[in-house]
């Protein structure tokens, strides 16, 4: 997995981790995935966006986990990738579900209707990505999230 | 960075100064101390977050139960907020028009408290 030149000129790889769904853990995530945006030049106020929407989209299943002892425990996949000017990330729960699918431009998505813990979480995402994707898959839930960097960063159009 | 937490009493207000990353992993740390201050008498809280470097929906979630909690017992909960990566997560949440917000402790201080 390569992406695009960053600041010392070399190519940097997108990186994928795993980690277990316990909250000393996410810290880790979202570092991980910022140091990714920082190598490409993100600025740091969308380095910021970048680590929260991370969190985010790692906390349900913490909060599942940290609920009982019984949860499951496998681990979370954190991938993120810089491609055409722009950071993907997605991150996958194994054990996940999806309270309701959302897919499209934060600005259509509707939270009335999610429980409390989603109530605070989704509109902090959609305030922070351009685009954003939960979807219930066989093997567990799905976040994907689009995040442009800066276009002075990383524009096809400059010469 | 982890959470520090330090509570000075300033008149009849409290003040919880915060520092460091309230997260999943540290926002327990932060319930707990405002329960304990709740619990203690202590209603008309003032949470300094100037500090604060990183907050989520899990901590947001424990100020907004901090401010159920005080408010029951007839007190007020204030914060101070400076850094715009914080006032935005609270603006894009709608909770900038639940909590009171201010831009200095002596500012959340020389606000009137209701009790």
């Amino acid at each position: 997995m390569m992406s695009g030149p960053t600041a010392d000129g070399g190519p940097v790889p997108g990186l994928e981790l795993e980690v277990p769904p316990k909250p000393a853990f996410v810290r880790t995530a979202r570092h991980a995935v910022a140091a990714l945006a920082r190598l490409h030049e993100a600025p740091e106020d969308l380095v910021e966006d970048i680590k929260l929407a991370v969190s985010e989209a790692c906390n349900p299943a913490v909060a599942r986990t940290e609920a009982g002892p019984d949860s499951a425990t496998d681990p979370l996949t954190i991938v993120a990738a810089v491609n055409a000017g722009r950071i993907e990330i997605e991150v996958f729960d194994p054990n996940g579900k999806v309270a309701r699918e959302v897919t499209g431009a934060p600005a259509d998505i509707d939270t009335q209707d999610l429980p409390f813990d989603r109530v605070l979480a989704l509109p902090i995402v959609r305030g922070l990505v351009d685009e954003v994707a939960i979807t219930q898959e066989s093997g567990g839930a799905r976040m994907r999230m689009l995040v442009a960097l800066t276009p002075a960063t990383e524009s096809p159009a400059s010469s | 960075m982890d959470l520090e937490l330090e509570t000075n009493k300033r008149d009849h207000q409290t003040v919880l100064t915060v520092r460091g990353e309230i997260d999943v992993y540290t926002a327990p740390r932060l319930r707990q101390a405002i329960v304990d201050l709740v619990d203690a008498g202590a209603v008309n809280l003032v949470i300094d977050m100037e500090k604060v470097n990183f907050l989520d929906s899990t901590g947001l979630g424990v100020l907004v139960e901090g401010l159920k909690r005080v408010r029951t017992r007839g007190g007020d909960l204030s914060i101070v907020v400076t850094q715009d990566k914080i006032v935005k997560i609270f603006e894009i949440t709608g909770l900038n028009k639940a909590f009171s917000l201010h831009t200095s402790v002596d500012h959340a201080l020389g606000e009137p408290v209701s009790g």
